[in-house]
């Protein structure tokens, strides 16, 4: 089977995912969206590690990994937050910051 | 070859054994409880939010087991290359532990641990 | 794919500590926290963060003139490095001594007695009352600093995008613990921890086609690739574009600036004073490395969509800085102002571009904490007085603090004889030698209109009469007015006197990889 067609799936992923984090309004969605990204670029990175054959890309997705879980802790501490202040996730009822 | 095969016969039969003595030798006295999904934990809701909020400590719960657990990922590669990276990468992961252990002092002693 | 043959890398640890202190500081405030009674957490923690900061610049110091690429080619500190890690402990320092102060005017400091309290429950009250406060501001500064620490000295984009986020992490928490205006102070941290991590899958990507485009991912490794020109053209440009939206959204760029104004004016201000300046210089620095080191080859590639970059950063910082009613958002739109001044350094692409960049990012940090400090200091009873109309007068019932701050303005907008002045100097002679000459008026240009905005409030505060109840300004206790005092020190010495810090800088360079 042809390597590249796993690129082609990490770029549609990687779409997916950054369109959902446009046009979703729950901020955890978003923010799951925004994982798929980094999911999509791990799989981008796995498939060049293969297609150079070294292992820096593998390697790399580990990094992403533990990072992604690093901003997973963050980010749902901050949502949670704001969700008991304001018994909401959406990102359109945070609207106090505008000129 | 041999090795694995006699190791999933192994496994293999650990699990009947397990699953058999277990129907044949416990008692069984049914009540609702173990009709749920779960045994343990919280009651399956149909909607998490709005009618039944989840308490906040799963979360702090599953943020902590998320952090601790991920980082364990950097132990495979470091075993897989264990013999060539000798002292220095030994000496590297003593530190990469004790840093993680720092926090886990951390949320021990500001609470995070309690269950209540 | 058989595991490569591989030796342990050596890594250099005398030529990491810039990096290593802080990170060590970070982990003792974290322990301070753990095993500290809670009576002695904060002064200890105050104590754990300045020295940390000291002894980053002072290794800084003792490493000046050296450079070694060390960590299998994965970190170069060099001059560059040097200067910019240099300037964020500085910067560091300022913003630690901001964020210190608890003295009786600051009623009760800038940050939330307990973040996990729901804004105005009991719980809130209570917890006020307590006198507590959440004193893992400081570890979260310091870790903040690592990885500033870390960015500019990265030569390769995994290291990059780990102290990216090793920076940026901390900083989303810290965006959200103001002690006042909660609600918005939440909302800040969100939205910037939602385009935050947004920013960082792009630039991830990035690094994903630019490791497939080249086989590697430091940034030798891809110049060279790039050099040769024997690979696949698609992949670099795509990852290179991708990379570029990552690191121009960390340094505020238009069009990726939005979060800018909010974030910077949720957060709180000694925060807000960090982010402004320190980040910008981390991030400024990372990007200089990126374009200097791995795409200096592509120029002509690139430069073109780096001219519209720059223009529109420097338009939009300006001219959106005018409509603003509220201080901190009209700082937070200069500062993307000085972000597209900063870019015309970058475009230069020579070494007075590198070395006039690096000047002007330690005179505009410095000033912005200082401008940021002075904020702090002007209150009405429910925190910090920030509408620009309340400051109508400031000038004849405060005339030192009203001062100070007009200094402040003047230096952001470049006025001779501040640091201001010399930095756009710096960087505008650059441009022009490197052919960027129709840039360099533009910047002048919409220097001029920025100019307009910074008078405006001087304006205000000295020749309208003051309010009947307008707000009080406090006086400082010794944290806030020895930052505010380094503040005004740097702005005038480097705007009188700027040559000993211009030939370090210029000793500073080139890149090594």
């Amino acid at each position: 089977m042809d390597i590249t067609y796993y690129l082609y799936l990490s770029a549609v992923l990687f779409t997916i995912g950054a369109v959902g984090v446009l046009v979703r309004r729950n901020a955890i969605v978003v923010f799951m969206c925004v994982e798929l990204m980094l999911n999509a670029v791990n799989l981008s990175l796995v498939t060049f590690a293969r297609m150079n054959s070294n292992l820096d890309g593998q390697v790399i997705a580990f990094f992403v990994m533990v990072v992604a879980a690093a901003e997973v802790v963050i980010g749902l501490a901050i949502i949670m937050s704001i969700f008991r202040s304001r018994r909401s996730a959406s990102v359109d009822d945070a609207n106090l910051l505008k000129y | 070859m041999i090795p694995i095969l006699i190791l999933s016969i192994f496994s293999g039969g650990f699990a009947i054994f397990s699953i058999v003595a277990g129907s044949l030798s416990g008692p069984k006295r049914f009540n609702r409880a173990k009709l749920e999904s779960y045994e343990c934990g919280i009651e399956p809701a149909p909607q998490a939010f709005r009618g039944h909020r989840l308490p906040v400590k799963y979360y702090l719960t599953a943020m902590l087991f998320i952090v601790f657990d991920i980082e364990i990922v950097f132990l495979y590669p470091w075993a897989v290359a264990f013999n060539k990276l000798g002292m220095f990468g030994l000496v590297e992961m003593i530190l990469f532990i004790a840093t993680v252990f720092v926090v886990y002092a951390y949320v021990w002693r500001r609470g995070g641990l309690e269950w209540d | 794919m058989a595991a490569a043959d591989f030796t342990a890398p050596s890594i250099a640890y005398g030529a990491l500590m810039p990096v290593l202190i802080p990170a060590g500081a970070a982990i003792v405030g974290v322990l301070v926290d753990a095993f500290a009674p809670s009576t002695i957490r904060w002064r200890a923690q105050v104590v754990v963060a300045l020295a940390g900061l000291a002894g980053a610049l002072v290794a800084c110091g003792i490493l000046a003139g050296e450079h070694h690429v060390t960590a299998d080619t994965a970190i170069s500190v060099d001059g560059p490095a040097l200067f910019l890690q240099g300037t964020i402990a500085v910067l560091g320092i300022a913003s630690v001594l901001l964020v210190a102060d608890r003295s009786p005017g600051m009623d009760g400091g800038a940050f939330v007695a307990s973040a996990a309290t729901t804004p105005g429950s009991a719980d809130e009250r209570a917890s006020i009352r307590s006198g507590r406060i959440q004193t893992e501001v400081f570890p979260l500064m310091m870790f903040a600093v690592t990885g500033m620490m870390l960015f500019p000295a990265s030569n390769d984009l995994l290291l990059l995008f780990v102290a990216l986020e090793v920076l940026s992490l901390p900083l989303y928490l810290l965006c959200g613990l103001a002690r006042r205006r909660r609600l918005l102070s939440q909302e800040a941290a969100v939205k910037y921890f939602l385009l935050g991590a947004f920013a960082s899958a792009f630039f991830l990507y990035g690094l994903a086609l630019l490791y497939g485009y080249a086989g590697t991912v430091s940034l030798g490794g891809i110049h060279d690739a790039a050099v040769s020109g024997q690979h696949n053209d698609t992949l670099l440009f795509l990852g290179l574009a991708l990379l570029a939206v990552g690191l121009l959204f960390k340094v505020g760029a238009a069009p990726f600036h939005s979060w800018i104004p909010d974030v910077y004016q949720g957060a709180p201000t000694p925060i807000t004073a960090f982010m402004a300046s320190a980040t910008k210089v981390a991030g400024f620095g990372a990007l200089l490395r990126v374009f200097y080191v791995s795409f200096g080859g592509l120029g002509w590639e690139w430069r073109p969509v780096a001219w519209g970059i720059a223009i529109m950063t420097m338009i939009v910082g300006s001219i959106f800085a005018i409509t603003q009613t509220d201080v901190k958002r009209m700082l937070a739109y200069s500062s993307i102002a000085h972000a597209g001044f900063i870019l015309i350094g970058i475009i230069a692409l020579n070494k007075s571009g590198l070395s006039g960049s690096m000047f002007y990012l330690l005179t505009y940090g410095i000033t912005t904490v200082g401008a940021f400090g002075v904020l702090t200091l002007v209150r009405d009873p429910d925190g910090e007085a920030t509408h620009l109309s309340r400051w109508a007068g400031l000038g004849r019932r405060s005339p030192l603090v009203a001062g100070v701050f007009a200094l402040f303005l003047l230096a952001l907008a470049g006025i001779p004889l501040t640091s201001g002045f010399t930095g756009k100097f710096a960087v505008f002679s650059a441009g022009v030698s490197g052919g960027a000459t129709p840039l360099v008026i533009v910047g002048v240009i919409t220097s001029a209109m920025a100019a307009f905005f910074y008078v405006r409030v001087i304006v205000l505060m000295f020749f309208a009469d003051p309010l009947e109840d307008g707000p009080v300004v406090v006086i400082p206790g010794g944290a806030t007015s020895s930052a505010i005092a380094i503040s005004v020190a740097v702005t005038v010495v480097l705007g009188v006197f700027p040559q000993p810090l211009l030939n370090l800088a210029n000793h500073a360079v080139p890149f090594y990889h």
